[in-house]
């Protein structure tokens, strides 16, 4: 049986089973959700052409996601088109790279098409079945169109709104496709530069086409980036050195909480956010090799538990330095759970002193100030662009340590540890600098956290905090950033995107159809999170588990193509078998 | 070139090498036989600073080197291709090579290094993009002595090179050391092949149980009786 089947057959088993204990006494509802899930299974087993296979793989996240928004918000299908674009582009490449200018191009804009295609059919389904299903009528969908899609009103009818769109939509799916493609055959770190240039060129257009298209979409795009932040640091150290962390979200706490000091009504202290988010970087970076020191001679899980408990102690830390307790009593929490109360006399001290506002947090936290440039709640562009000139700063960095004696040092002690030391390599420096560069990033990312939202609390740096910033680095390709990238975009986006609008929308269909408010908890999407995150990863270890964008090396050893596999089985045997070609 | 003074090694409470004394001069093949546990390699880890004595001195052209960290030791000229490889299984042949000559920054120099390294392995130019994890044991063996070599070090130290090995390509490698040697680099070899080391060597000491026991030029050692009987397998 080919093993597409076999995974279409298993995962519908797995996610029909699963769906039906879940709560979904529908049996038609729990077949169609796992008919969904089965058919992801199957497209990414099936061996189909790589630029159709990337294609329709990224091309089912667009459509998805025009799905989820296309009633309150059409013009999403651009945002959907970019970002398939070049993700199809990208996956293509990776599956199979191309050296010629015009054979990327071809490459990428046909991925790019594919993908374009599936979210250009997903208005026409939001449009014939979903708009009416919401109740939303026609002359008022009509009027929504020619209001947010450029040329709109000049269109005049719906369905030529549509179609243009859609014809957009393709376009730009197929161009920035066939961009990436070209960038991707370039070599070396010119060709990553002209990569990260096209995707930061994506991510520059987002706000302009939010505030044109009143897609009001960046609040929801900032969290996602901070987390895909995140993710780039913990690749240094996961992906590149090979330590596997996680309590990473201690560094983000740190950030964030180091901010939160410097700069709230807390201590009356108001630093310039300027200088803190340098300072909330070199506290994390220093506690990264607080963290690092003790764990030199570890590795694999001890090293794991070690940083477990290091990623639980610091948010509790910060909690208890927040004074206001009863009268020295420690509080131990585990995982959120109360595991019993300590009366420790020395505490009493530490009572009277506010350091961190304790459970309660510290709010307000100031945020940056500029000339002439607002950063305030009602205002999300100017952060979104600090968000994204950090995010430049971090891949720029990155991308050179990657490739120095430094990012070699890293290969070397992931690979083997001992001989890395007869290498002449200092293992312990090169360990300390994994785990302080990871912090740094960190840091970087929680001082704008603290600062964006303005209000932090322990319970904002837990356990899952760790666990989803490692899921994103191994679900989109350990230790290759552009693969992080989409990881990160895919697990937040669902997250913070897809899920809550798809719930918003299922609402409003129920609404219209039932005349009820109130919604089962089983229909409400976004509690099936866990779940569809859980299932996702089952899938992508058992059909790919190099990652989306694997790094090449992982890739290879996981998945050996034909070639490499035969070359690599012959000289098993030959060597021994012809010892005058070995030696002679 | 290298000396060894009265060297206590521990791993731990483990008193595994107990006093230990010997020296390497420049040019020559020198290796150390001894049984399963003798502390030869114990030795090897001392003189790399793996694992660095407790006691007792170890100088290398009248430097003392014991206490230095490993990592440093390689910037002195000493190189080591350790016990059971250790290649970098997921590099490539020549990203492993590469990765033997991190210490130093000549371009050219490393490159020169890469041809003789391809041209003492001919086997490895061959396979220069495959990965390391893939080659044949008898490969990953010259791999890591290459690896070494990158490191363009005046003092050798080889472990068990021929463990694992078909006999056909042991002779091979051996041949292969000789040629390493006549090059120019003075090895430490440490063998439980002791027929083979000894037709190479141009000294041996025998190692029991932590100290040497014997000490001679290879021939005498090969016609030593208790060699022959323990460790020759010649009644």
């Amino acid at each position: 049986m080919p093993k597409s089947l076999k995974v279409g057959i298993w995962t519908f088993i797995g996610s029909f089973l699963f769906l039906m204990f879940y709560g979904f006494q529908s049996v038609l509802v729990a077949a169609i959700g796992a008919l969904l899930i089965a058919i992801f299974g199957v497209l990414l087993a099936l061996p189909l052409p790589d630029v159709v296979k990337s294609g329709l793989l990224t091309g089912i996240i667009g459509l998805v996601f025009v799905i989820a928004y296309a009633v309150e918000r059409p013009a999403i299908a651009l945002l959907g088109a970019m970002i398939t674009g070049v993700s199809a582009a990208l996956m293509a490449s990776y599956r199979q790279h191309k050296t010629d200018l015009r054979a990327g191009a071809i490459q990428g804009a046909l991925a790019g098409a594919v993908g374009g295609a599936l979210t250009a059919i997903a208005l026409f389904l939001v449009w014939l079945y979903i708009v009416p299903a919401a109740g939303v009528t026609n002359i008022a969908y009509a009027k929504l169109l020619s209001e947010t899609i450029p040329l709109g009103a000049s269109l005049g009818s719906d369905v030529a709104i549509i179609g243009w769109l859609s014809a957009l939509t393709l376009l730009i799916s197929m161009l920035l496709g066939a961009l990436m493609g070209m960038a991707r055959t370039v070599e070396g770190v010119r060709g990553n530069l002209l990569s990260y240039a096209i995707l930061g060129l994506v991510v520059l257009l987002i706000p302009i086409l939010d505030r044109q298209t009143e897609l009001q979409l960046l609040n929801a795009f900032i969290p996602v980036f901070v987390f895909i932040l995140l993710a780039l640091g913990l690749n240094i150290v996961v992906g590149y050195a090979g330590l596997l962390d996680l309590g990473y979200a201690a560094f983000f706490a740190i950030g964030a909480y180091t901010t939160g000091m410097l700069s709230s009504p807390l201590h009356d202290t108001h630093w310039n956010f300027w200088l803190v988010i340098w300072i909330a970087a070199a506290v994390a970076a220093c506690a990264g090799v607080i963290l690092g020191a003790p764990t030199l001679p570890l590795r694999g899980d001890y090293l794991a538990i070690v940083t477990l408990g290091f990623g639980e102690i610091v948010p509790i830390l910060f909690r208890n330095l927040g004074g206001g307790g009863p009268n020295g009593s420690l509080t131990l929490k585990l995982f959120g759970g109360q595991l019993g109360t300590a009366d420790i006399a020395g505490f009493t001290v530490m009572d009277q002193v506010n350091l961190t506002g304790g459970v309660a947090g510290i709010n307000p936290i100031d945020p940056p100030k500029l000339p002439g440039i607002v950063f305030g709640p009602q205002n999300q562009v100017p952060w979104f662009y600090l968000l994204v000139a950090i995010m430049m700063l971090t891949l720029f960095l990155i991308n050179r340590l990657r490739g120095s004696r430094q990012g070699r040092a890293w290969t070397a002690l992931r690979e083997d540890e001992l001989a890395a030391d007869a290498m002449g390599i200092n293992t312990v420096r090169t360990k300390l600098l994994a785990f302080a560069m990871g912090a740094t990033f960190s840091g970087f990312a929680g001082a704008f956290y603290g600062a964006y939202v303005s209000a932090i609390f322990p319970t904002s740096f837990d356990f899952s905090v760790s666990i989803i910033v490692l899921c994103m680095v191994i679900l989109g390709g350990l230790g290759n950033m552009a693969g992080v990238i989409v990881g990160g975009l895919l697990i937040m986006g669902a997250d913070r995107l897809i899920l809550p609008q798809t719930s918003n929308l299922i609402r409003k269909v129920v609404q219209h159809q039932q005349n009820t408010l109130d919604l089962p908890t089983y229909r409400d999407i976004t509690q099936w999170r866990l779940l569809l995150f859980g299932m996702v990863l089952v899938l992508m270890m058992l059909v790919r588990p190099e990652g989306l964008l694997p790094n090449a090396r992982r890739r290879a050893e996981l998945h050996p193509d034909e070639d490499t596999a035969e070359q690599e089985n012959a000289t098993l045997f030959d060597a021994e078998r012809d010892p005058q070609l070995a030696g002679h | 070139m290298l000396q060894l003074n009265d060297i206590h090694t521990y791993y731990g409470n483990i008193h595994a090498l107990k006093g230990i004394s010997l020296h390497i001069d420049q040019g020559e093949i020198v290796t150390l036989i001894g049984a399963n546990g003798a502390g030869k390699s114990t030795t090897l880890r001392t003189i790399s600073g793996i694992t660095p004595p407790r006691r007792g001195r170890v100088l290398f052209e009248d430097q003392e080197i014991n206490g230095i960290p490993a990592h440093n030791i390689v910037k002195l000229g000493i190189s080591q291709s350790p016990e059971g490889r250790h290649i970098f299984p997921n590099l490539t042949v020549r990203e492993n090579l590469e990765m033997g000559a991190f210490t130093r920054n000549d371009k050219q120099g490393i490159e020169e290094d890469m041809e003789r390294a391809f041209n003492l392995f001919p086997r490895l130019r061959e396979r220069s993009s495959q990965r390391g994890g893939t080659l044949s044991g008898g490969e990953q063996q010259m791999l890591a002595i290459g690896r070494a070599l990158m490191a363009r070090p005046r003092m050798l130290l080889l472990d068990e090179p021929s463990m694992g090995l078909a006999p056909v390509l042991v002779d091979q490698i051996f041949e292969i050391v000789q040629n390493i040697n006549e090059q120019g680099t003075t090895i430490l070899l440490v063998e439980q092949n002791a027929l083979m080391a000894l037709s190479i060597a141009h000294r041996g000491y025998v190692l029991q149980t932590g100290e040497i026991v014997l000490a001679d030029s290879a021939a005498a050692l090969r016609d030593n009786e208790m060699v022959q009987k323990a460790y020759l397998g010649i009644e």
